[in-house]
């Protein structure tokens, strides 16, 4: 007998516990499972912290599987924009020939407005127009040094509302017009924009969601070898009596953070790309004298992709727990 | 406290661990299972806690048809039950007192009344100054000691443990049964699965005796 375990000595049975006929089963608790939520939320980030090269690895993973939607995302959006700024093209615009004279302008948007597909028609005189192409094309240095005016007058006929007809036949009459000297009809390049960003959404989507999925199976597997690594610990925890969601937990967390951070991760990506492309489309925007304007990601759309991310790793982990921990008890 | 009726248990192998088994424990009371290795010592008290269903024949614990438990039901019933391995379970990332703790975690007690009821119990197996350590640090005795305090920790009214004093010198054994006789005295029922006959035979309780997956002898001290 060695003397550490004499001094161990057991006490004497007069310390024994109450006897266990009044045992009483703790009921639920609102604080002891606020405290175990925290510590099970505490120490699942110091176990991705004790494994740093792994947890990197992991988490670059998947924050690059979340960046690259989110850069489609932002291109798209912007070029949303861009169009949406275009004004609206159910529009044709007619140049009529420089000789015609006020008069026989007006006749000629009075013969426009009584059509019945003819919504309005407005008159834009060769005045107007120069005053426009001075404020908008920045070429107004240019034009000071033009001593007449080259632009002819312009009737925007704006287009009833009929069927998606790919040239109204409005069009075709304008162009055989003897007093117009040019048609301009931009619904249908329009309508090929609205086509390529709709296609160029839809697989940006595609690909959103297979980088999710990807996200989802990354997020899993790691937490199906984090189960495998402590099995022995899952099945002590079992044995006395931890229900599914208890040893569930820590696991749960472990997933919530790889997405929270993976989205932090994916964020500081954007931050970095919008930050190299800057300077190049400030000088194209410049370039275009401002008239459109590039917007990076808002802090709306930050809590979104936060959110989304901490969901996803939630349920991967949910998912890779349900099927590997259920095992190991018998029905 | 604990009945088997007609218990048999089949392994998938085909091998027959357990056969038409009946007997009961009282509230309260102290009884060891016996036989040599491989008697079905072991099964019988997997089929207590439920880490297997008996192929055949009835079993109730606390007054519960284990029947009637479904997989959801089985932590509870656990919760009910304190566990003594021979190989302590322990587990070895964490401190004594955290280890002892473990089944009022799981339980769902609140902190301060956790680490108070962890450290009575450490003090009643004589360990409360080695709280901290961590358990690869103590003798295999004193290992199953913080064993025996995680089983008791929540006051279960039933105590099984499978070879408790497998790896231990007669002397540490005695010790630890000694445990055990002291927390039957205050009302817990306690079983234990053991081939250490000299030791059965000076505690002077009650033993089952299998053989071969039959139970062959029911032996009660004249005194008891």
């Amino acid at each position: 007998m060695n003397r550490r375990i004499e001094k161990n000595r057991l006490k004497p049975p007069a310390t024994v516990p109450a006897p266990a006929a009044v045992v009483k089963r703790p009921r639920w608790n609102a604080r002891a499972w606020r405290e175990q939520h925290a510590s099970s939320c505490r120490e699942s980030l110091g176990r991705l912290a004790a494994r740093p090269a792994a947890s990197a690895l992991t988490l670059t993973v998947l924050s690059l599987a979340l960046t690259l939607p989110l850069l489609f995302w932002l291109l798209l959006d912007n070029v949303r924009a861009l169009s949406g700024s275009v004004d609206d093209a159910r529009a044709v615009s007619a140049f009529l020939k420089p000789d015609l004279d006020a008069t026989a302008i007006e006749a000629e948007a009075r013969r426009l407005r009584e059509r019945p597909d003819v919504a309005g028609v407005e008159v834009k005189t060769p005045e107007q127009g120069l005053d426009e192409f001075r404020s908008r094309s920045g070429f107004a240095d240019a034009l000071a040094v033009l001593h007449y005016n080259p632009l002819p007058a312009v009737l925007v006929v704006a287009l009833r509302a009929s069927a998606g007809e790919a040239a109204p036949a409005l069009v075709e009459e304008l162009r055989r017009d003897p007093a117009v000297d040019l048609v301009q009809y931009d619904a249908q390049w329009r309508q090929r924009l609205n086509a390529i960003v709709a296609t160029v959404a839809r697989g940006a989507a595609v690909v959103a969601a297979l980088l999710a999925l990807a996200a989802l199976l990354v997020i899993g597997n790691t937490v199906r070898l984090d189960i495998q690594g402590r099995r022995d610990e899952i099945g002590v925890m079992q044995l006395l009596g931890a229900s599914d969601g208890f040893v569930r937990r820590p696991f749960l967390y472990t997933g919530f953070w790889y997405g929270v951070l993976a989205g932090v991760m994916a964020l500081i990506l954007i931050g970095l790309v919008e930050w190299a492309l800057s300077a190049p489309l400030a000088r194209l925007v410049a370039s275009y004298d401002r008239q459109f304007d590039v917007h990076g990601v808002s802090s709306a759309v930050m809590l979104a992709v936060l959110a989304a991310s901490a969901a996803l790793g939630w349920l991967g982990a949910w998912l890779a727990a349900s099927r590997h921990i259920a095992s190991g008890q018998p029905q | 406290m604990i009945r088997f009726e007609l218990v048999s248990k089949r392994y998938p192998s085909g091998h027959e661990a357990l056969s038409e088994i009946t007997f009961e424990v009282g509230d309260g009371e102290m009884a060891f299972v016996t036989g040599h290795s491989g008697a079905g010592k072991s099964t019988l008290l997997k089929l207590i806690a439920l880490l297997e269903r008996p192929s055949r024949g009835q079993i109730s614990v606390n007054g519960r048809s284990l029947q009637q438990v479904n997989r959801r039901g089985i932590p509870a019933l656990r919760r009910g039950i304190g566990m003594v391995f021979q190989d302590h379970r322990l587990l070895l990332d964490r401190s004594v007192i955290d280890n002892v703790a473990l089944p009022l975690v799981i339980a769902g007690a609140p902190r301060d009344e956790t680490a108070k009821r962890a450290r009575a119990a450490l003090d009643k197996v004589g360990l409360l100054a080695r709280e901290n350590a961590l358990p690869l640090s103590l003798s295999a005795g004193e290992q199953q000691r913080v064993g025996i305090a995680r089983a008791l920790v929540s006051k279960p009214p039933v105590l099984i443990a499978d070879e408790p004093t497998g790896n231990l010198d007669p002397q540490l054994s005695a010790e630890i049964m000694g445990l055990f006789d002291q927390f039957q005295q205050v009302g817990t029922t306690v079983l234990v699965a053991s081939h250490d006959l000299p030791l059965i035979k000076r505690m002077g309780k009650r033993v089952l005796v299998l053989d071969h997956g039959r139970l062959i002898d029911d032996f009660r001290p004249a005194a008891a």
